[in-house]
C-alpha cells in the first residue's frame, strides 16, 4: 500500500506542477520601462512528448536557462490533440504574453484542411529559428536514377507507384510531394497516395510495398548511407551541408523549379503587445546565435533560418497562398 | 561466436559502477509508471531528453530501454488489483489476473506476472543477442497485407472472448470498432464522427475506454451491489507457487516468450497484438480452457510473457535497422541523435559498444526486475485491505488522473465516464467488454492496412493471396478457428471409443 500511495503522490505532483505551470500569470514594466516577464515562462507544445515541436520546445528552454538568456523559469507543457488545434484554441483563450508556442507547416495546413479555426494570423509570430527539408526515396534497385524519371512514369501511368508518407492527405509529407510533381506537370489528382501513421512507411518502401518514400532529410540519411535507399530530390533551395547530404540533388538543379520548406518558430497570443514582442524576438534572436543552439541545430540536422517578426509575417502569407492553392486543386478543404 | 565475443565487451560496460546504476535507475523508473496510467514510457523518455544530454550514449540509452521495458513489468499490478488497465498491453492481463485476485490470490497473480514477465524477457534478450541481424530481415518482410492479416488473426480471438455467447461478443466487437472510426481518417483526411470537435479529431484514446469500461464499471457494480460484496474475503493468499501451478506456467512461457519476441520484432505490432495472442493461442491449445476467464494460472502467464518478450523484440528493428516499431521505441531513436548516434543499418559495425552494452544490459536489467517486483508484492496487494468505499474512491481517483495525464483535458474526463456506464449497461445485459476493448485497439489499424493494401493494389483483393507471408498467415488463422471444433470431435469420439 505504501508504494502504491507513493505512486499517486508521485502522480499528483506531477499533474499539479503541470497544472500550476499553466496558471495565467501577468507581467510588468521594469523601471527602464523595458518589458521583462515577472513570471514563469511555459512554451507551449501543440502535440505529444517525443514529436518535433516538442524537441524544439525543450531544447529552445534547455538553451535559454542555461545560457542564462531569459531569467526566468521555463517550463514546456504538452498540449496534444486535433493535430495542433487543441493547443492553438488554449494559446488563444490564455492571452497571457508569458504564453508562447512552437510551430511549423500544420499552423497553415491544419486550418487550410477546415481542421481548426485558428491559422498563424490568430496569433502573434515572433520568430522562426530553423529549417528542414523534404526528401523523396526510392529502394536502392528502382528503375529511376532522378526525380524526372520517377515523374516521367507517373505521368504516364499513375495508378502504377504508390507513393507512402506518414501523415494523412493535405499534410505535409503530402503536400511536399504533390507540390514538386505538380510543377513536374504531373497531374496531381491522380497520385496514389498512402498514409502509415503506425511508423510503418519506411519498411513498406524498403520491402516493396510502396514505391516512393516521401519524408524528411533526417529520416533517409542512415538508410541511404548503408545503401539501401535512394533520395531522388530534395526540397532546399541549395544543396545541403554535411556527410551524404551533399550527395542529394535538389528538385531544383533537375529542372523543377519547386521547395518546400519545413520551417518551425515560436509564436505569442494574438495581438501580443509591443514591448513584450521586442522583448522576446531580441531573445530567440540571442539564441539563435548562440554556440549551444549552433551545437543543437547541428545534432538534429536542422538548418539556421532566423526571421524576425516582419520577415516572419511576409513569408507565412506567402506560403498559405501556395498552399491554398494546392489544397484546393486536390480539393481536400473545406 | 562472434554474438558471444561482442556480449562479452557488453557486460564489460554493464557491469561498470555507472552501468549498473544507470540500469537500476532505469527499472525503477520504469516499473513505477508501468503502474501509473497515463504516463507511459514515451512521455518518461521524452522528458530525460534533456537530462541525458551530454551523457555517454550508451548509459542513457541503457537507461532508456530500462525505462522502456521496466514498464511492461508495473502495467500488471493495476489489472490484476483493480481491473484498471493502465496501458494497452496489460489488458489481457485483466481477463484472468482480476478473477484471481477476487478469488484471494492475488499474491499469487502478481508473482505470476513477475515471474513470467522476468522469463518472457530474458528469452527475448537470448533471442535478441543471437539472432538479431537474422531477424532484421523479417522486420522489414512485412507490408501492409501482411498487417492486415496479422490484425485478422488477433481478431478471431473474439470468439475466445465471448463469455458464452458469440452474437453478443461479436455486437460488442461491432460497437468497439465503430469507436476506433472517430478521428480523422488517416487515408483521406476526412474527419468522421468527430461533430466538429477538435477534441475528437485524433480519436478516442485507448486509456479513456479501458479504464471507462474495465475499472470504471467494475466500480459501478461493487457499488451497486454492495450488500453482497461487503462481505468479501480480502485475501491477499500466499505467494508462493505450487509445483502444479510452476507446472502449468512452463508450456505457456515457453511458447510466448518467443511468440512475444517475434511479433515485438515487426514494426508497429508490438505489445498489445503480441498480449492478446498470446492469450488468445493458449486458450485455444489448452486442455482446460474452460478456466480462461476465471483466473487461469495460464491466462496470466501467457500475456505477461508475451508482452515482456515482444518489448525485448521491438529492439531488433531499431538496434539492427534504425527503424522505430513504437512510439516509444521511435522517441529513443530521436534521444540516440542528440547524443550523436545515428541509430541505423550501420550502427552495428560503427559503435558495437552501444549495441553490445544496451543489449548485456537487458540481462541485468531483467534480473534486477525480478528482484525488484517479487519482494513488493505483498506491499503492493496489501491495497485490497483497504476498506470497500475507500477502495473504491481510490480506483476512481486513479482513473481520472490516468484519463487527465494524457492530455490535461477535460473533455477526456466526460467520455471516461461514459465508457463507465456503458461498461455498466454492457454489463447489465451481459455483452462481453473485452471483444469491444480488443476491436477498438485492432480496428483502426486494421482498417488503415486494409485500405493501405487495397490502394496499393488498385483495388484488388488478390493482393492477399499473391502474397506469401499474408496467406500464410490468413490459413493460420482460419486453422486457429477450426481448431477447437476438431478438438471437440476428436475428444467426443476418444470418449465414444473408451465407452464401447
Amino acid at each position: 500500500m505504501k508504494k502504491m500511495a507513493g505512486a499517486l503522490v508521485l502522480t499528483f505532483v506531477l499533474v499539479f506542477t503541470a497544472a500550476c505551470s499553466s496558471s495565467s500569470s501577468g507581467s510588468q514594466e521594469s523601471d527602464s520601462g523595458e518589458w521583462k516577464p515577472d513570471k514563469p515562462i511555459e512554451i507551449v507544445a501543440p502535440a505529444g512528448p517525443g514529436g518535433g515541436w516538442d524537441t524544439t520546445a525543450r531544447m529552445a528552454a534547455k538553451v535559454f536557462e542555461e545560457e542564462g538568456i531569459i531569467q526566468q523559469d521555463i517550463g514546456v507543457i504538452n498540449k496534444p490533440g486535433g493535430g495542433g488545434a487543441l493547443g492553438w484554441s488554449y494559446i488563444h483563450s490564455k492571452k497571457s504574453p508569458n504564453s508562447l508556442f512552437v510551430s511549423s507547416p500544420p499552423l497553415l495546413l491544419v486550418p487550410l484542411n477546415g481542421q481548426s479555426q485558428y491559422t498563424y494570423e490568430d496569433f502573434t509570430p515572433i520568430a522562426n529559428m530553423i529549417a528542414d527539408y523534404g526528401a523523396f526515396a526510392v529502394r536502392k534497385d528502382a528503375k529511376w536514377d532522378n526525380l524526372n524519371e520517377l515523374f516521367d512514369d507517373m505521368k504516364k501511368d499513375p495508378s502504377s507507384i504508390t507513393v507512402i508518407g506518414a501523415s494523412s492527405p493535405g499534410s505535409m509529407d503530402h503536400i511536399q510531394f504533390v507540390k514538386v510533381a505538380k510543377k513536374a506537370g504531373v497531374d496531381i489528382k491522380k497520385i496514389k497516395y498512402v498514409s502509415d501513421q503506425d511508423g510503418g512507411a519506411l519498411t513498406a518502401l524498403l520491402n516493396g510495398s510502396a514505391d516512393v518514400y516521401t519524408t524528411g532529410v533526417a529520416e533517409t540519411l542512415e538508410q541511404a548511407k548503408a545503401g539501401k535507399i535512394k533520395v531522388l530530390g530534395v526540397t532546399s533551395e541549395e544543396r545541403l551541408d554535411g556527410d551524404v547530404v551533399s550527395t542529394f540533388p535538389t528538385a531544383k538543379e533537375q529542372g523543377i523549379d519547386a521547395t518546400f520548406v519545413n520551417w518551425r518558430g515560436f509564436f505569442g497570443p494574438p495581438n501580443m503587445d509591443e514591448a513584450a514582442l521586442s522583448y522576446y524576438e531580441k531573445k530567440f534572436k540571442e539564441l539563435s546565435d548562440s554556440e549551444a543552439w549552433a551545437e543543437i541545430r547541428e545534432k538534429y540536422g536542422w538548418k539556421e533560418m532566423y526571421m524576425d517578426h516582419d520577415e516572419y509575417m511576409e513569408f507565412l502569407s506567402k506560403e498559405k497562398d501556395e498552399l491554398q492553392k494546392l489544397i484546393d486543386e486536390l480539393s481536400l478543404g473545406k | 561466436m562472434e554474438a558471444l565475443e561482442g556480449l562479452l565487451t557488453g557486460f564489460q560496460i554493464a557491469f561498470s559502477f555507472h552501468g549498473i546504476l544507470f540500469v537500476l535507475i532505469g527499472v525503477v523508473v520504469g516499473t513505477l509508471i508501468g503502474m501509473i496510467p497515463g504516463l507511459g514510457p514515451i512521455t518518461a523518455i521524452a522528458v530525460m531528453i534533456p537530462v541525458i544530454y551530454g551523457m555517454d550514449p550508451t548509459l542513457a540509452l541503457l537507461m532508456m530501454a530500462g525505462v522502456y521495458y521496466g514498464a511492461a513489468y508495473g502495467g500488471a499490478a493495476s489489472s490484476i488489483l483493480l481491473n484498471a488497465p493502465g496501458v494497452s498491453e496489460a489488458v489481457a492481463t485483466t481477463f484472468d489476473g482480476y478473477p484471481m485476485a477476487q478469488q484471494g490470490k492475488a499474491g499469487k497473480a502478481l508473482a505470476i506476472a513477475a515471474i513470467s514477465s522476468f522469463v518472457g524477457g530474458t528469452v527475448g534478450v537470448i533471442l535478441l543477442t543471437f539472432f538479431a541481424p537474422t531477424l532484421a530481415k523479417v522486420a522489414v518482410s512485412f507490408g501492409p497485407p501482411e498487417y492486415f492479416m496479422l490484425m485478422l488473426m488477433g481478431l478471431t480471438a473474439i470468439s475466445s472472448l465471448s463469455e458464452g455467447s458469440t452474437i453478443r461478443a461479436l455486437i460488442s466487437a461491432t460497437v468497439g470498432f465503430m469507436f476506433a472510426t472517430i478521428g480523422i481518417d488517416a487515408q483521406t483526411g476526412t474527419p468522421r464522427f468527430t461533430f466538429d470537435s477538435p477534441h475528437l479529431t485524433e480519436g478516442i484514446d485507448f486509456l479513456v475506454v479501458a479504464l471507462g469500461l474495465f475499472a470504471l464499471a467494475e466500480v459501478c457494480s461493487l457499488i451497486l451491489n454492495r450488500k453482497e460484496r461487503l462481505t468479501d474475503q480480502k485475501n491477499i493468499g500466499s505467494l508462493h507457487l505450487t509445483k502444479k501451478e510452476l507446472h502449468e506456467m512452463k508450456g505457456p512461457m515457453g511458447r510466448q516468450s518467443i511468440l512475444g519476441f517475434l511479433i515485438g520484432v515487426l514494426p508497429g505490432a508490438g505489445g498489445t497484438i503480441a498480449s492478446f495472442l498470446g492469450y488468445l493461442t493458449e486458450k485455444r491449445i489448452a486442455k482446460n480452457s474452460d478456466e480462461f476467464g476465471k483466473g487461469s494460472v495460464k491466462g496470466v502467464a501467457a500475456p505477461e510473457t508475451a508482452n515482456n518478450g515482444s518489448s525485448t523484440g521491438a529492439f531488433v528493428p531499431l538496434l539492427s535497422l534504425g527503424i522505430p516499431g513504437s512510439g516509444t521505441t521511435a522517441v529513443m531513436l530521436g534521444a540516440l541523435i542528440v547524443l550523436g548516434i545515428q541509430p541505423g543499418p550501420m550502427l552495428y559495425q560503427q559503435h558495437p559498444d552501444v549495441f553490445w552494452g544496451v543489449i548485456a544490459s537487458m540481462y541485468i536489467g531483467n534480473i534486477f526486475l525480478l528482484i525488484l517486483n517479487l519482494p513488493l508484492i505483498p506491499y503492493i496487494s496489501k491495497i485490497l485491505k483497504i476498506p470497500r468505499p475507500l477502495l473504491i474512491s481510490l480506483v476512481i481517483v486513479f482513473c481520472i488522473i490516468g484519463v487527465y495525464g494524457i492530455s490535461f483535458n477535460t473533455f477526456d474526463l466526460y467520455l471516461l465516464l461514459g465508457f463507465g456506464v456503458l461498461g455498466y449497461l454492457m454489463r447489465l445485459v451481459s455483452f462481453p467488454a473485452a471483444p469491444f476493448i480488443l476491436a477498438f485497439i485492432l480496428g483502426g489499424m486494421m482498417e488503415q492496412s486494409l485500405r493501405q493494401s487495397l490502394t496499393i493494389s488498385n483495388g484488388s483483393l488478390m493482393i492477399f493471396a499473391t502474397r506469401p507471408v499474408a496467406l500464410t498467415i490468413l490459413i493460420l488463422s482460419i486453422l486457429s478457428l477450426l481448431f477447437p471444433y476438431f478438438q471437440n470431435r476428436w475428444q467426443k469420439r476418444n470418449r465414444i471409443r473408451q465407452g464401447l
